[in-house]
């Protein structure tokens, strides 16, 4: 191969690189930016020419989308339910996580089965509902908790078994013995440990709350119990055609997690390819 | 320990297990959610229904449910393979690309659901005005024509970002000496994928085609936000949730609908764990 030849080559190397860059980066941020440069148009903006970004831009669409779809009341109720429910399937997860690695019970592969059969089955909405009824969880915060705790449990207990299997046994089987007493022991040797691997499987369940739709629409019946995923489509159902105040809507709902997501994305994405 | 095991099985079984099994039970009833109705054994009354004519368009709801998954299956993995290939990197470029991706899957299918429904509005949006440019006039979301294809794709597009990291991190644990050899035997880039890439990225390969699957078998929120399962996107999760909690709240056709559902996805996902188990074996010895 010629030295020009080769040369051609790196070059169009380098240019289908670029492109099929762009293309990923536009098939992801297109709709995003879409809807940032529409949420700063006011409506008469958007009906002359809703694709050129506005000059000058206007904040109006906030705050008129937060008070008419009382998005900060539901944005309180969102972090309630998503990071209690959260916090205990963590909790909970570990309580059988950490018996199961360790093989601390007899039939531990057996348990072990149970939760991978859960991870198959869909959320067995119609009778959780009717459950729900019945045990007076029905339309109430404490309730809406409860019955967000266990799907997380499946995911939880499976990542939590192969991080402590992952730890090497004498580290946490030292301070067993001299006799702690067993929840004093998981806070102070385990959990420390396990510490980011709690993180991520907090993380999958917080938002797996927080993002839930189904569950706001059959366990809840009262509005000022909504959490935002719902409250944002109640309000997309009756503003149809408010493009430019539902883009505001939608950002506002976002930016939590969004900066969620780019404190933690590092984490996030390194132990998802754990996942093979 | 075993009052945690105790506490956290508890919850398991009374809100997982339980409520999975009791499906089963409702399913013979005529369990309605209107207050104050009676409840009554009804026998096989509701799996009957789900095949006469006047019942809700069961056997509809079956091929718009397999042309959801074998589109959402098919799209997504080879889609996701391309990607897992061209961001796998270490650049800079690539990392920020991964974590776009990665994105919509964080911002919830309500969120993703709306923006995509803002995006192709039959009145004024940027597809519109695309079309339009061509005097293609669509209802998109609205039309029987297109809801499905559309669907697939923003259900697509939301799961791509986790399915291409599950393949990055498969590729990622490839050695780089096996790489180095074939370089040095002057393999070409296609070869390479197919007797070197594609059967090490096998157990990755089982682990996403399972994923979309199930999935897209079960799941039915970004259906429910998108078209309500209109338009000739009824998937079977859509037809039982519009069963129990539509207007005729008619919480035992529901159930029987789900558990035909449940009964479909065994029916699929085990044997097909299996094949992809056996191909594992096969391509890795």
């Amino acid at each position: 191969m010629s030295p020009s030849s080769s040369t051609q080559l790196r070059n169009w190397r380098r240019v289908w690189r670029l492109t099929t860059a762009i293309l990923i980066a536009l098939l992801f941020l297109v709709p995003i930016v879409y809807v940032v440069m529409i949420s700063i148009e006011s409506p008469n903006q958007f009906l002359d020419h809703p694709l050129v970004p506005p000059v000058p831009p206007s904040l109006q669409n906030f705050s008129s989308a937060y008070q008419q779809g009382d998005l900060g009341p539901q944005l309180v109720n969102t972090i309630i339910y998503s990071v209690s429910a959260a916090a205990i399937s963590t909790g909970l997860s570990l309580l059988i996580a950490y018996p199961i690695a360790r093989k601390l019970i007899r039939f531990s592969s057996w348990v072990y089965a149970w939760f991978v059969i859960g991870i198959c089955l869909p959320l067995p909405i119609i009778p959780l509902f009717i459950e729900s009824r019945d045990l007076h969880l029905y339309d109430n915060r404490i309730g809406y908790i409860l019955l967000h705790v266990e799907p997380g449990l499946p995911l939880g207990v499976i990542l939590l078994t192969a991080f402590i299997l992952g730890i090497p046994k004498e580290l946490d089987e030292a301070a067993w013995i001299d006799g702690a007493p067993y929840l004093r022991y998981l806070r102070s040797v385990v959990v420390p440990l396990a510490w980011p691997s709690i993180v991520i499987i907090f993380l999958y369940s917080l938002l797996a709350v927080w993002n839930d739709i189904i569950g706001p629409v059959v366990l809840l019946a009262s509005p000022n119990l909504f959490p935002v995923a719902r409250g944002v489509y109640t309000f997309y159902s009756s503003n149809q055609s408010a493009y430019t105040l539902l883009a505001a809507a939608v950002m506002i709902v976002s930016l939590p997690v969004a900066l969620l997501f780019v404190v933690s994305q590092r984490q996030l994405l390194r132990a998802t390819m754990g996942l093979r | 320990m075993w009052s945690g095991i105790a506490v956290g099985m508890a919850f398991y079984v009374l809100f997982g297990i339980a409520p999975a099994a009791a499906n089963i039970l409702v399913s013979f009833t005529n369990y309605s959610g209107l207050p104050g109705s009676p409840t009554s054994f009804a026998g096989l009354s509701n799996y009957s229904a789900l095949l006469t004519t006047e019942g809700p368009g069961f056997v509809s709801s079956l091929t718009e449910t397999v042309v959801f998954v074998v589109g959402v299956t098919v799209v997504q993995n080879v889609v996701a393979m391309v990607l897992a290939h061209r961001l796998q990197g270490d650049g800079r470029a690539a990392a920020v690309l991964r974590v776009l991706a990665f994105f919509p899957i964080v911002l919830g299918v309500t969120v993703v659901g709306i923006v995509w429904l803002l995006l192709f509005d039959p009145l004024s949006s940027p597809a519109q005005a695309v079309f339009g440019a061509f005097g293609v006039h669509s209802a998109f979301f609205g039309s029987n024509a297109t809801a499905m294809p559309l669907v697939i794709i923003v259900q697509v597009w939301q799961n791509l970002g986790f399915t291409m990291v599950v393949f990055i991190g498969s590729l990622k644990t490839m050695p780089p000496s096996i790489y180095e050899a074939a370089s040095l035997d002057g393999v070409t880039p296609w070869r390479r994928f197919r007797s070197i890439t594609w059967p090490m990225m096998a157990p990755a390969v089982t682990v996403n085609v399972l994923f979309a699957v199930i999935g897209s078998l079960t799941t039915y929120n970004l259906i429910y936000i998108l078209t309500d399962g209109q338009f000739g996107t009824n998937t079977l999760g859509m037809l039982a949730f519009n069963s129990a909690f539509g207007s005729t709240e008619d919480l035992g056709l529901g159930a029987a609908v789900t558990v035909v559902l449940l009964v479909v996805a065994v029916c699929i996902a085990v044997p097909l764990a299996m094949v992809l188990r056996y191909r594992e074996r096969r391509l890795l010895t």
